[in-house]
C-alpha cells in the first residue's frame, strides 16, 4: 500500500461534522474573535503602540457586534436555535446582547479615557513598590484589558443566548472570569481592588459551585439540561420531585449571585468600591443585563411549568433584595459603595418583572434593563471625573458644595440619581411603570407595594447627596471636576438616554414589547 | 450484591473517607497527598461504571497534574514537615454542622431522587473516547469551543496578573 | 460479555493461570531487562569512552547488575533526621510501582496457544490503553516530588521540583506527539495500533511525531542530555540524595523500568510494534504468525535502549532554560502545528480533494510561514542583541558567601518552614555524611 492510499484508509467511524449557523451566531463569534485579535496585537506589537490599537479594535468589535444584531433583528424574524441546540437567537436574546454591546460601548469611552488613568501601568507590581513607581513613570498601560473586557462581552452574550445549562455555566465562567482580573486593576488604592477581586472570585467561585451542582440535578431529573427538555420533563411530571426542587433551589443560587439578590448580595458593595470605576461601570450595566437575560431565560422557559413551586422563593428574595439594598445604602457615605447598594435595590426591580412571568413582564424588564444601563454608566462617569490628589474623591463629605463648583456636573450627577429613584420624567420612572404594572397584572401587588415602600426608602439617600451637594458650603480644598471628552460623552449618552427614556419612552417601549411578543425560543 | 458492588462501595468509603482526611490533617502536604487518593478512588468508580476515558483522564489531570501542581504551590511558598498550627480555624465546629447539614441534604435528595435509577453497564465500548468524542464534538461544539475561550482570557489574565515587563 | 480471540474484548476471557502468568512473566521480563541494560549500558558507555566497562563478575561481567543490586539491598538504611516518614518511605514505591504497571499494554506478539488457549500476548488492553501510560507516568512524577520534599534537604526539594516541572512539560508535549497516531489508528488501545501499521510504520508515515516523540522521551526519562534533575554540579543527587539502600534502588529500578516502558511504547506506537521490519516480511510470510514477532519486538526496544545509551554517550547536559525552552516553545508548537496539518489533510483526503495539489500548496505554504517567521526573527533580533549569559544586576550583600557560587544554604528555614534549631541537624555538620 503507497501512502496516499493509507492517506485515504478511514479508520475512524464517521463522526458527522455539527452544523453551525454562523449568520446566527455571529454577533458572539465577531466579538471573541476580535478578542483573540487583541491578543495577538498584544503579542506581536511594541509596547508603546498597543493602546492606539487595541483601542480602536475592540471599538469596531462590538461597533460590528451591534450592527450585525440589527441586521438580524430586523432582516428575518428571529426564533431558532443554532449551534446544535446550544444557542437561542431570539427577540428576546438580540434586544439583551444589544443592549450589553451598547453599554460595552459607552463603558469602553470610559475604560479607554487615558487622562482619567483609571487603571494601574502594572498590576504585577506590589502595591508602594519601586515596580510600581517605575511602571507609573514610564506612563504605559496595561492594555491586555481590552481583549480581556471582549472575552467579558462575549461571555455575557453567550450568557444571555445560552439554550443549555452547560452552555450557560461556560458562559458564566467566560462572563465572570475577565471580570475578577479586571477587578484587580485599579491604579489608586490597590489593596482595596486587590482585595476586591480576591472577593469576587472566591465567592463567584462558590456560586459557580451552586449552579453546577444545581445543573447536575437537573439533570438527573430530566435526563438533559437543554432548558426546553426540562420544560417538558416538569410539565409531564417525569422525574424525581427532590431532585428538581434542589436543582432549582440550586441553580438559583448561581443566578441570583451574579445578579446580587439578597442574601447573595454581599460581594457588591466591596467589589463594586473596590474595582476601577470604569470597570464598576461595565459590570453595574452589563453583568446586570447578562444576569437578567439569562435569569429570564431560565425562569422563563425552563420553569416555565413549575412557577407555582419557585414563586413564593422568588417574591421573598425580592422583597429581601429591595428592602435590604436600599435600607442599607441610607448608611453608606462612599459613593460608589452606595451606588452599589442601589444596585441591589434595582436588582430587586427587576425580579419583580421575572416574577411576572407575562409578556409585559419580560418587555418591561428588557426596557428597565437598558433604562438602567444607561444611567448607571452615567452616574459612574460622573464619580470619576470628581477628584482630588488621591484619585477619585469617593467620600460624600467631600462632595460637599460641588453644585455650587461645578452646577452642571452635579446637576447631571442629580439628574441620574433622580432617575434611579424613579422620579416622573426620568426613564428610571418608565422603566419602574413598567415592571411594577406588569407585576401588578400577573397578581403580584404585595410585591408591587413593597417595591413602592423600597423605592421611597431608596429615594431619601439619593436626596441626601442632592442636599449635600447643592446645600452645603463647599471646603476649601475640595476636589476639582477634572472633564475628558470620552468620559464627558459618556455622560452625556448617559443623561440623554435617560432624558428620552423619561420624556418620550413608547419607541422603545415598541421596541422592547415587540421583541418580549414571541418571548423566548424553546 | 455482588464483587463489583463490594468494590464500588469500597472506593466510595475510600474516596469519602480521603476527603475527610484531607480537611482534617494537621500536615499540609499530606492534606495534598490525601486529595490524591480520593481522587484516584474516584477514577476507580468510573472504571466500575466502565466509563474507561473519563477514568484515564481523571487519573492524568487530576491526579497527575492539578495535584502535582498543587504540591508545588505549596512547595514553593511554605511546605512544613509536621504539624502546621494554623491549619486550625476557630469556625470549625460551624463548618461541621454546615458541612453534615449539606451532605445531609445533598444525600437525601440524591437517594431519593436515583434508588431507582439503573444505567446497563455492559454496552459494548460505551467506555471508549468514541461515545465522548461524538457527543463533545457535535452537540456540545458550542460550549467546547467557548471553554477554549475561557482558557485563553485565564491565560492572559495570570500573565497580567504576575508577570512583569509584557 | 462474550469471548473472542480477536479485539480488545478478547481480554478478560482468559483463565486466572493464564492472566496470572502473564503479570508474572512481565514482571520478570522487567527485572531482566533492568538488571540486563543496566550492564549493556555501563559496557557501552566504557567502550564508547575508550575503556572496558565491568567484566570481573560471572561471564563478561553479565552479573554485574545482580552484584551491584545485592550490595545496594545490604547497605545500611540511612534514614536522615527530621524527614516526614510516611512520604519518605511512600516516595521510592510511588515512583516503582507506577512504572511496572505501564508494561501491562505492551503488546508482546500476536495471538498465539498456550496450552491449547488462544490468547493475545498481552498483559491487557483498554480501549484508551495508551491514556493508561500517560496516566501512571503521571503517578510516576509523584515519587519524585515527594522524595523531593520529605528528604528535608533543600537540594532534595530543588530536585525534586525542578525534575517534576520537566516531566509535567515534556509530558504534555509527549501526548501531543501521540495524537497523529490516534487519529491513524482510530484507537487508542495498543494492539489496533499496532493492528494498524501492517502495512506501513507509523514512524515513517507520521515522522515528525515520531521525532518530537523521542525528543520528549528522554525529557520524559530523566536521563542526559536531559538529567537535569540530578545535575551533580548544582544538585548533588537531586531529589534522591538522601536516600541509599533498598530505597534508593527502588528508584533505580523505576528508572530502568521506565527506559524500557518508554522503548516498548516508541517500538509499538511508530516502529510498528511486533510486526517484522519491512525487507523480511516480502522474504519470509511466515514473519509475522507464532512466537516469531517476540523477537522483532526484543530487537526493536533493544535497539532503542541502546539508542539511549548513545545518546547518553555522546551529548552534554543542557541548561534548565534551554529545556523548558525546548519544550514550550518548540516542541509542542510544532507538535500542535504537526497535528493540524495532519488533520487537515486527511480531512481534505476523505473530501476527496486531489493529493499531490494538496500537498503543493500546503508545502507552499508551509515553507512561506516558515520563511516569514525566520525573517522575522532576524529583523526583530537584529536590533537588540541581548547576551544570554549576562549576569543579572544583584545585590552583592544577598549573595551567600560559600566561595561565590550560588549554593543555597542548608538549612534554609524558607524551604520546610522549620527554623534552623527545630531542625534536628545538631550532630550532623553540613556535607560531611
Amino acid at each position: 500500500m503507497t501512502g496516499s492510499a493509507v492517506l485515504n484508509t478511514v479508520a475512524i467511524g464517521d463522526i458527522q461534522a455539527p452544523h453551525l449557523e454562523y449568520g446566527q451566531l455571529g454577533p458572539m463569534l465577531l466579538v471573541f474573535g476580535v478578542a483573540v485579535l487583541g491578543v495577538l496585537v498584544e503579542a506581536l506589537v511594541g509596547r508603546g503602540w498597543r493602546q492606539f490599537i487595541q483601542v480602536p479594535l475592540t471599538f469596531a468589535g462590538l461597533a460590528g457586534a451591534f450592527v450585525w444584531i440589527l441586521v438580524l433583528g430586523v432582516k428575518d424574524k428571529p426564533l431558532h436555535v443554532a449551534a446544535e441546540g446550544a444557542v437561542g437567537v431570539d427577540a428576546p436574546t438580540l434586544f439583551l446582547q444589544g443592549t450589553i454591546l451598547v453599554l460595552a460601548l459607552v463603558s469602553l469611552l470610559l475604560i479607554a479615557d487615558r487622562q482619567n488613568g483609571a487603571f494601574t501601568p502594572q498590576a504585577s507590581a506590589l502595591p508602594g513598590s519601586d515596580a510600581e513607581r517605575e511602571g507609573i513613570a514610564s506612563g504605559t498601560v496595561q492594555s491586555e484589558l481590552y481583549p480581556l473586557m471582549l472575552f467579558a462581552v462575549g461571555g455575557m452574550m453567550l450568557f444571555t443566548a445560552a439554550n443549555d445549562l452547560l452552555t450557560m455555566f461556560v458562559a458564566l465562567e467566560v462572563m465572570s472570569l475577565p471580570l475578577y482580573i479586571m477587578c484587580g486593576l485599579a491604579r489608586r488604592r490597590r489593596l482595596l481592588s486587590q482585595e476586591a477581586a480576591v472577593k469576587y472570585f472566591l465567592l463567584g467561585a462558590f456560586s459557580s459551585a451552586f449552579f453546577l451542582y444545581g445543573t447536575a440535578l437537573l439533570y438527573g431529573y430530566a435526563g438533559s439540561v437543554r432548558l426546553s427538555d426540562i420544560a417538558t420533563a416538569t410539565g409531564n411530571n417525569a422525574g424525581s420531585e427532590p431532585l428538581l426542587l434542589a436543582g432549582i433551589a440550586l441553580l438559583s443560587v448561581g443566578l441570583l449571585f451574579k445578579l446580587g439578590a439578597v442574601p447573595f448580595q454581599a460581594w457588591k458593595p466591596d467589589v463594586y468600591q473596590g474595582a476601577p470605576t470604569p470597570v464598576t461601570a461595565l459590570m453595574a450595566s452589563c453583568t446586570l443585563v447578562a444576569a437578567v437575560g439569562a435569569t429570564l431565560r431560565v425562569f422563563y422557559v425552563a420553569l416555565e411549568n413549575m412557577s407555582w413551586d419557585w414563586r413564593p422563593m422568588m417574591w421573598g428574595v425580592a422583597i429581601l433584595t429591595m428592602l435590604v439594598g436600599a435600607i442599607i445604602a441610607i448608611t453608606q457615605t462612599d459613593l460608589k459603595r452606595m451606588l452599589a447598594y442601589s444596585s441591589i435595590a434595582h436588582a430587586g426591580f427587576l425580579l419583580t418583572g421575572v416574577i411576572a412571568t407575562s409578556q409585559a413582564g419580560l418587555s418591561g424588564t428588557l426596557f428597565y434593563l437598558a433604562a438602567y444601563g444607561f444611567t448607571t454608566i452615567g452616574a459612574f462617569a460622573v464619580i470619576t471625573m470628581v477628584r482630588d490628589a488621591g484619585g477619585e474623591a469617593g467620600h460624600l463629605s467631600r462632595w460637599a458644595g460641588l453644585g455650587k463648583r461645578s452646577p452642571v456636573v452635579a446637576g447631571v450627577f442629580a439628574f441620574f440619581l433622580l432617575a434611579f429613584a424613579g422620579i416622573p420624567l426620568t426613564s428610571g420612572f418608565t422603566g419602574k411603570f413598567a415592571v411594577f404594572k406588569a407585576a401588578i397584572d400577573g397578581g403580584a401587588t404585595p410585591l408591587v407595594v413593597v417595591g413602592v415602600i423600597s423605592s421611597a426608602i431608596a429615594a431619601f439617600f439619593y436626596l441626601r447627596v442632592i442636599v449635600v451637594m447643592f446645600f452645603s458650603e463647599p471646603a476649601a480644598d475640595g476636589p476639582a471636576v477634572v472633564t475628558t471628552i470620552p468620559t464627558a460623552a459618556a455622560v452625556a449618552l448617559g443623561a440623554t438616554v435617560t432624558v428620552v427614556l423619561g420624556v418620550l419612552p413608547q419607541p422603545m417601549l415598541d421596541v422592547a414589547g415587540q421583541a418580549a411578543s414571541h418571548l423566548f425560543v424553546r | 450484591m455482588t464483587t463489583l458492588d463490594v468494590v464500588f462501595v469500597l472506593l466510595g468509603v475510600v474516596a469519602v473517607g480521603a476527603a475527610v482526611l484531607v480537611v482534617t490533617t494537621r500536615q499540609l502536604v499530606h492534606a495534598a497527598l490525601w486529595l490524591v487518593v480520593s481522587f484516584g478512588a474516584l477514577a476507580g468508580g468510573y472504571l466500575m461504571l466502565t466509563a474507561e476515558f473519563v477514568a484515564w483522564v481523571q487519573v492524568l489531570i487530576y491526579v497527575g497534574a492539578v495535584v502535582v501542581l498543587l504540591l508545588f504551590g505549596i512547595m514553593l511558598t511554605r511546605a512544613p514537615i509536621g504539624r502546621s498550627a494554623d491549619l486550625d480555624s476557630g469556625n470549625r465546629w460551624a463548618a461541621l454542622a454546615v458541612a453534615l447539614a449539606t451532605a445531609g441534604v445533598l444525600v437525601t435528595v440524591l437517594v431519593r431522587g436515583f434508588r431507582t435509577a439503573y444505567a446497563p453497564l455492559d454496552v459494548a465500548g460505551q467506555g471508549a473516547a468514541k461515545p465522548l468524542g461524538e457527543s463533545v464534538f457535535r452537540i456540545w461544539v458550542l460550549p467546547f469551543e467557548v471553554l477554549s475561550v475561557l482558557l485563553l482570557a485565564a491565560l492572559v489574565g495570570a500573565i497580567v496578573l504576575s508577570r512583569r515587563e509584557i | 460479555m462474550k469471548c473472542t480471540t480477536e479485539g480488545i474484548a478478547g481480554f478478560g476471557c482468559d483463565p486466572w493461570w493464564l492472566i496470572g502468568g502473564k503479570a508474572l512473566v512481565i514482571f520478570v521480563f522487567l527485572v531482566l531487562t533492568v538488571l540486563l541494560s543496566m550492564w549493556v549500558e555501563r559496557r557501552v558507555i566504557g567502550r564508547m569512552q575508550l575503556r572496558i566497562g565491568p567484566n570481573r563478575c560471572g561471564p563478561f561481567g553479565l552479573l554485574q547488575g545482580l552484584a551491584d543490586g545485592v550490595k545496594l539491598a545490604l547497605k545500611e538504611d540511612i534514614v536522615p533526621a527530621g524527614v516526614d516518614k510516611v512520604v519518605f518511605w511512600l516516595a521510592p514505591v510511588v515512583s516503582a510501582v507506577p512504572a511496572f504497571i505501564s508494561f501491562i499494554i505492551i503488546p508482546f506478539g500476536p495471538t498465539v496457544s498456550i496450552f491449547g488457549h488462544q490468547t493475545q500476548l498481552q498483559g491487557t488492553d483498554l480501549p484508551v490503553a495508551v491514556l493508561l501510560v500517560l496516566a501512571m507516568s503521571s503517578m510516576g512524577i509523584y515519587g519524585i516530588v515527594l522524595a523531593g520534599w520529605s528528604s528535608m534537604s533543600p537540594y532534595s526539594l530543588l530536585g525534586g521540583l525542578r525534575s517534576s516541572a520537566q516531566m509535567i512539560s515534556y509530558e504534555i508535549a509527549m501526548s501531543l506527539s501521540f495524537v497523529a497516531v490516534f487519529m491513524f489508528a482510530g484507537s487508542m488501545s495498543t494492539s489496533q495500533i499496532v493492528a494498524g501499521q501492517q502495512h506501513i510504520w507509523y514512524g515513517v508515515l507520521l515522522l515528525p511525531s515520531f521525532l518530537i516523540y523521542i525528543i520528549t522521551m528522554m525529557g520524559e526519562s530523566n536521563r542526559i542530555p536531559f538529567d537535569l534533575p540530578e545535575g551533580e554540579g548544582e544538585l548533588v543527587g537531586g531529589f534522591h540524595t538522601e536516600y541509599s539502600s533498598l530505597k534508593f534502588a527502588m528508584f533505580f529500578l523505576a528508572e530502568y523500568i521506565n527506559l524500557a516502558t518508554l522503548s516498548a511504547l516508541a517500538t509499538t506506537l511508530f516502529l510498528g510494534g511486533w510486526h517484522a521490519p519491512p525487507p523480511i516480511t516480502t522474504i519470509w510470510a511466515g514473519a509475522n504468525s507464532g512466537w516469531w514477532p517476540v523477537l522483532w519486538f526484543l530487537i526493536k526496544i533493544w535497539a532503542f535502549i541502546f539508542f539511549f545509551i548513545w545518546l547518553r554517550g555522546s551529548l552534554p547536559r543542557v541548561r534548565y532554560d534551554q529545556l523548558m525552552k525546548l519544550g514550550w516553545k518548540v516542541l509542542m508548537p510544532i507538535s500542535l502545528g504537526w497535528i493540524l496539518l495532519v488533520a487537515t489533510i486527511r480531512t481534505a483526503s476523505r473530501e476527496g480533494l486531489n493529493q499531490t495539489q494538496l500537498l503543493i500548496y500546503g508545502g507552499i505554504t508551509i515553507a512561506v510561514v516558515l520563511v516569514g517567521s525566520f525573517a522575522w526573527d532576524l529583523v526583530a533580533t537584529s536590533g537588540r542583541q541581548v547576551d544570554p549569559y549576562a549576569e543579572p544586576e544583584r545585590a552583592t550583600a544577598a549573595e551567600p558567601a560559600q566561595g561565590g557560587f550560588p549554593v543555597p544554604p542548608l538549612d534554609l528555614p524558607h524551604y520546610h518552614g522549620v527554623l534552623p534549631e527545630t531542625a534536628a541537624r545538631k550532630e550532623v555538620s553540613s556535607g560531611t555524611h
